[in-house]
């Protein structure tokens, strides 16, 4: 690949709300620059994840380089790194947007600017990164791109002159797309004989090349074999291969400032090269590593355990393997009374808490039990006797030994039509939270912000807000600090036992209801057992609500003549499978799906 | 009736001893005796033989057999003749290859103790056809002279056929689709037939001197009551059939276990049933269910029907025979489409796709008739075990209580003991009352 100087270079990431159309966006532009032919083409090229394309969202951030001759006649090196659109991963969106120096914002010609856009526009904006604003599908009958443009120049302050019109799905606007990023976004400034100095953005582990980290560099030029030390952790190492992304892995014989590429270390340890790191030449190091990302934070916390015990260090391994991927997955030793050992995970939302356990069980070959989500509170003891962060509330200390609880609130924004402005209102106020304010983007929008606590958003909030709003509204929250709470701990008793992984901190004035609610839940979602099981809810030793759940009377193949011997034999290898894939509590088999009752007892 | 035409494949002194067979499962000395090839690993010779008939009138909503319906079933399209001539090509085929197999071909094989009809209704076919296939049947495969020759009908007048001539054709034993005495019920289940039809049927079959009837029952059925149910029960107990099954109605998913592929053994589930399983799957009730089963109980043993089997109860002498070679793992042949035969080794089935079947049995042009499509599963020793184990469980009389001592099936049935769904009575090990409703806990728990 021939070297394209450091001048004609740039850099940019695609924002958007989810399903706005970024990945087809990225996929037209991966068509026209020829970075992959025809032949070649899948759907959502970069979203190559199974679970990725499954539910039509971006997880990971990732780049590819393009080459691109512009009107000028001149031949352009692009990296384009692609960035999840959901609430949960703007973590990761904000950790794409430091290798950049502009980004392209992509709202749907339809649906105008959504609570996303507007979170994701402001990380850019922070970052001084160059927008160019894009209005996509302007093919749908529905489309309305005048109205957006007045969207984006009231609410953004985006020129209308500014703004290119396009459909992704039908190729119109990308050569405009594609001129504009070489026109508007500067090429990366960085000395390229300064000593290295490259920021790790994500890492692979290969069987082969050891830790494969992910790297844009910010000064000086990086060789193929040259010698390197990653400045955090110390660890020296050999390049093996040195490439870029194509989008699959295409070694180069140099990198220099600016660009972004990928590095195998021939690393065995994943803690020696973490995301973040910043990496140099062993023989002229840099003085000073870069500013490095700032750790994620978690907001939702789970334990995670393996159905069987023996499957702990798989599960272990398999952590430490997923952290090097996804750096905002925390994870410490656990053990629960009800489902052994396991890990204590923190999670950036519900809904990369979901991911991660389907990663684990597709990609590691994993059963496991999550239990109750819960955030973290900052419980101050009695006697001043200080704070302790509580995660988990089977830790919560006994009442005298508490004086105080507080937890974290969030400010949630949520754009909506007007209509449904009332209904919103009700399901704030009915998980305790406030209104903050309320501004029109136009007669039939209007973005409101509400302040709540985060325990009662991070139960299905979202699927309520979708389901009041006939799917409409969008919504995006960022924490706003800790407040004091009259919390309870509501404790769970099945067959008279208490299962600590489904224990929950509640609102005292709330504790009856949820009780009865998770009960009820309970009730539906385990099966019947050869017995009788009661299933509790109570608050210290007073219960609050009581199921029971009837003994089963009736699990039997009616007719077993010759055709039927090798069919039905096969159905009850599937129960067997069933009872396989449940937990033991006590002598009450419990399905995984229980432990995760809390997040569907509805709008309790 | 003629035993055999067809030249022997091997000399007769390659022949094996007459297939040994126990009157109950596992009452030798091992207790896998039963169920379990004694030539070591080689096929046996079938002693019973099941037909399957695949049409019917109008399709039952619940009803997961291969069934084909409409312009094929009947009138000047029906599909019926060029069928049973089709099923007379799979008869000689299946004769030839048992033929050509080393130590069960030949005239000494012993003669068939069980034909059986089923479908489908199998009652749309004329006497003459039936006695045609009967008589085919006896020239290849031998028919004994006290065999069980069963034949399944639809009671209503239009479907339920030629009763007398059934009989005259060799049919001893019509088993009768009631499913319910409750002209709504009945009405529910896509049924055409109302309840009297049950009872002038009967009285039809034992005018021909047919020498058992046998009348199917439906329980946990959409709109059924405890009193409905109660009311079904006397009525049948009243019009004295020989034999009575009582069946839970289960609604499972044919296309979800992948059987409705087109090599699979059953048919795809149209939209409509699909629909109505799931509106009577939500109406079940296995409390009331359980309480239907000992209703039956009740009802049924003060008339002498008896439970010989988890879902069905005869009087002395009239337990199905052809039905305990299943439950014994006794060898069955089997033709037309989705019918299972099994040699003591092996498991073979037909596809279920008429269209399919027809094609390769009475090629066009006059070509040469082939083997239908299909499938086989042979089956490993764990699992002949744990089959063994399983089906002779659900008959009254158990397993021998040696089985407790096997190493892979001691463990669940100890369970089942100690939850009370099994008992020990003398040496045999046998399900309770609440065993035989909660009987695939047990059987779940015994296999490999």
């Amino acid at each position: 690949m021939p070297s394209i100087p450091q001048a004609r270079l740039r850099n940019f990431s695609i924002i958007a709300h989810v399903d706005h159309g970024k990945s087809t966006l990225a996929d037209r532009i991966l068509e026209l620059t020829h970075t992959i032919d025809a032949r070649q083409m899948t759907s959502q090229v970069l979203d190559s994840m199974d679970l990725e394309r499954e539910k039509g969202i971006t997880i990971k951030a990732r780049a590819v380089r393009l080459e691109h001759t512009a009107r000028d006649g001149l031949r352009y090196g692009i990296n384009l790194i692609d960035t999840p659109g959901h609430v949960d991963f703007s973590y990761e969106v904000s950790r794409s947007l430091q290798a950049c120096e502009g980004a392209i914002l992509v709202v749907d010609a339809a649906q105008g600017i959504e609570a996303q856009t507007l979170a994701n526009v402001h990380l850019a904006l922070a970052q001084g990164l160059v927008i160019i604003p894009v209005i996509n599908k302007i093919d749908l009958p529905s489309a309305d791109p005048e109205r957006v443009m007045t969207e984006l120049e009231d609410v953004l302050a985006m020129p209308r002159e500014e703004v290119i019109l396009a459909s992704a799905k039908e190729g119109t606007g990308i050569p405009e797309i594609l001129e504009a990023i070489v026109e508007r976004i500067p090429p990366p400034t960085g000395d390229p004989d300064a000593p290295l100095r490259g920021l790790i953005f994500d890492s692979h582990y290969d069987p082969y090349k050891g830790v494969v980290a992910y790297v844009r560099l910010a000064e000086g030029t990086l060789h193929q074999r040259e010698s390197i030390r990653l400045m955090a952790s110390g660890a020296q190492a050999e390049i093996l291969e040195l490439g870029v992304f194509r989008p699959q892995l295409v070694p180069v014989e140099r990198l220099g400032p600016g660009e972004v590429g990928y590095v195998a270390t021939g690393l065995k340890s994943v803690a020696d090269c973490q995301v973040g790191d910043t990496l140099t030449a062993s023989h002229h190091p840099a003085a000073q590593p870069l500013p490095g990302y700032k750790p994620a934070r978690s907001l939702v916390f789970a334990g995670l355990y393996p159905l069987e015990g023996p499957d702990y260090p798989l599960l272990r391994d398999a952590l430490e393997k997923l952290h090097l991927n996804d750096a905002s997955i925390t994870f410490e030793p656990e053990s629960s009374v009800a489902l052994g050992f396991g890990f204590r995970c923190g999670f950036l939302g519900l809904l990369h808490m979901e991911i991660i356990q389907e990663r684990l069980e597709r990609e590691f070959g994993l059963d496991l039990i999550a239990s109750a989500p819960s955030v973290e509170y900052h419980v101050t003891l009695t006697h001043g006797r200080g704070e302790i962060p509580v995660d988990n509330p089977a830790r919560l200390p006994g009442p005298s030994d508490i004086e105080e609880i507080a937890e974290p609130w969030v400010k949630v924004s949520i754009i909506t039509p007007s209509q449904y402005i009332g209904t919103l209102m009700e399901l704030a106020t009915g998980r305790r939270g406030t209104i903050g304010t309320m501004e029109y983007l136009d007669p039939q929008r209007v973005l409101i912000t509400f302040e709540l606590p985060l325990a009662e958003v991070i139960v299905d909030f979202y699927d309520q807000l979708k389901s009041r709003t006939q799917g409409y509204a969008s919504m995006d929250y960022e924490p706003i600090g800790y407040r004091q709470g009259t919390l309870v701990k509501l404790d769970v008793l099945v067959n008279g036992e208490p299962v600590d992984a489904l224990s929950l901190i509640v609102h005292r004035d709330k504790s009856r209801a949820a009780g009865q609610g998770l009960v009820e839940k309970l009730k539906e979602l385990i099966p019947r057992q050869m017995f009788e099981v009661p299933v509790q809810a109570a608050i210290g030793s007073n219960v609050v609500a009581r199921e029971t759940i009837r003994a089963m009377r009736k699990n039997v193949l009616a007719k077993c003549y010759g055709g039927d011997i090798t069919r039905k034999r096969k159905l009850l290898e599937k129960q067997k499978e069933g009872k396989q894939r449940m937990k033991r509590v006590g002598s009450v088999e419990i399905p995984q799906e229980a432990f995760l009752a809390v997040l569907r007892t509805g709008d309790g | 009736m003629a035993v055999h035409t067809a030249t022997p494949a091997n000399p007769p002194d390659q022949q094996p001893d007459p297939v040994h067979v126990t009157d109950r499962v596992g009452s030798g000395s091992d207790p896998f005796d039963a169920g379990r090839d004694p030539m070591g690993g080689r096929p046996r010779p079938p002693v019973g033989l099941y037909l399957h008939i695949p049409f019917c009138v109008s399709l039952c909503p619940y009803c997961d057999f291969v069934v084909v319906t409409g312009h094929a079933a009947r009138g000047p399209g029906s599909r019926i003749e060029a069928f049973v001539g089709a099923l007379h090509a799979e008869l000689t085929l299946r004769a030839d290859a048992l033929d050509a197999i080393d130590g069960i071909g030949g005239p000494d094989r012993t003669a068939l103790r069980s034909v059986y009809l089923g479908g489908g209704t199998p009652s749309l076919l004329t006497a003459a056809q039936v006695a045609g296939l009967l008589d085919h049947i006896a020239d290849r495969f031998g028919i004994a002279l006290d065999a069980e020759v069963t034949l399944e009908a639809n009671p209503g007048p239009t479907e339920r056929g030629d009763i007398a001539g059934f009989r005259a054709a060799g049919v001893t034993r019509l088993s009768i689709g009631a499913q319910s005495m409750d002209p709504a019920e009945l009405r529910r289940l896509g049924r055409r037939h109302d309840p009297v039809d049950v009872r002038a049927a009967i009285a039809e079959a034992r005018a021909a001197g047919i020498r058992s009837v046998s009348v199917d029952l439906l329980m946990d059925v959409p709109g059924q009551t405890l009193a409905s149910w109660d009311a079904t029960l006397h009525a049948v107990a009243s019009l004295e059939p020989d034999h009575v099954s009582t069946y839970q109605l289960t609604l499972d998913d044919p296309d979800a276990e992948g059987l409705t592929t087109v090599e699979g053994d059953h048919l795809p589930v149209r939209a409509g049933a699909r629909r109505w399983r799931r509106r009577a799957a939500a109406e079940q009730d296995q409390d009331r269910a359980a309480a239907m089963d000992a209703r039956a109980d009740r009802v049924l043993d003060a008339v002498g029907l008896a439970r010989y089997e988890l879902s069905n109860r005869a009087r002395p002498g009239h337990a199905s025979r052809h039905n305990l070679a299943y439950w014994r793992r006794e060898p069955v042949e089997a033709v037309g489409p989705g019918a299972h035969a099994f040699d003591g080794v092996t498991r073979r089935w037909n596809a279920a796709r008429l269209d399919r079947y027809l094609a390769a049995l009475v090629p066009p042009d006059d070509g040469s008739p082939s083997l239908p499509p299909g499938g086989t599963e042979v089956i490993d020793d764990p699992t002949v075990r744990a089959e063994t184990a399983i089906l002779g469980l659900r008959l009254a009389d158990g397993i021998d209580a040696a089985f407790g001592e096997d190493p892979r099936l001691g463990p669940g049935l100890a369970w089942g003991m100690a939850h009370e769904l099994v008992a020990r009575r003398a040496d045999r090990l046998v399900l309770t009352p609440r065993g035989r409703l909660l009987s695939n806990e047990v059987f779940a728990r015994l296999l490999p």
